[in-house]
């Protein structure tokens, strides 16, 4: 099947709520970093948008708007110790198996057959439900989370928006 | 390396890699404990790093999920006006 025209159909939804039009971003291009070094010798972290926390940390609120709260997710952190609370996507599968949008087993797994160097000690979960102050995200959330990462020496950021 | 099931939306926003799977949102790596798929699509993005060389480009991955699937943007939206 054809990809879902979501910009069209979100679009269309707005103006069928009488909402202004929402401004996309649209980006003209994009810087790119090439790979150092093998993937079989690079540090692997993931970071889910899909509102996914530990059971032993607060639930993010499925309704959120402009909440900017990241969470440090342990790598050792099991399968089964996740909750997920998003009120726009249907995180069905995923409440069963977080690996459908979150592969922490899947990434253990390839860490230990040496497809992969290594896992990050943290991953990441936030910036779920929806944002719209895109400036904040850009100047403050995203490089504090960059500097997170450098100090991990993360190699490889794999970002999963659900 | 965003894994996608939001193609417009990837194509439009340009992350520096971006591979794009068809299936629904809340599924970017297929089904509960599909364990086979969930690891093809992690290690195809994977495997994409040492490949790809430009920013901005979409690697189109060749699953299909097993039915016809619509928007399904959660009940969210149906209160989106509401503060």
């Amino acid at each position: 099947m054809e990809p879902i025209a979501y910009v069209t159909r979100l679009n269309e939804f707005y103006r069928s709520q009488g909402f202004p039009s929402y401004r996309w971003t649209v980006n003209e291009d994009a810087p790119l970093t090439l790979l150092k070094k093998p993937l079989s010798q690079c540090r692997v972290a993931l970071l889910t948008s899909g509102g996914v926390s530990r059971k032993d940390a607060p639930a993010f609120n499925p309704q959120a708007r402009n909440d900017l709260r990241l969470d440090s997710i342990e790598k050792e952190t099991p399968a089964h110790f996740f909750a997920i609370n998003d009120a726009y996507y249907n995180h069905d599968d995923a409440d069963r198996d977080i690996n459908c949008i979150f592969p922490i087993d899947r990434l253990r797994e390839l860490a230990a057959e040496g497809i992969i160097g290594g896992i990050a000690p943290h991953h990441y979960s936030g910036f779920m439900g929806r944002i719209y102050i895109r400036s904040t995200v850009v100047n403050e959330a995203a490089p504090t989370l960059v500097q997170k990462l450098r100090d991990e020496s993360v190699d490889v950021f794999v970002l999963v928006p659900a | 390396m965003v894994v996608s099931t939001g193609r417009d939306l990837s194509a439009q926003v340009k992350p520096p890699r971006t591979v794009f799977v068809n299936f629904p949102m809340g599924n970017p790596f297929g089904g509960a404990f599909d364990i086979g798929q969930q690891r093809t699509i992690l290690l195809d993005a994977l495997r994409a790093l040492e490949t790809m060389a430009k920013g901005g480009d979409i690697i189109d991955l060749p699953y299909e999920w097993h039915e016809e699937f619509r928007m399904n943007l959660g009940s969210g939206y149906s209160s989106a006006g509401s503060k």
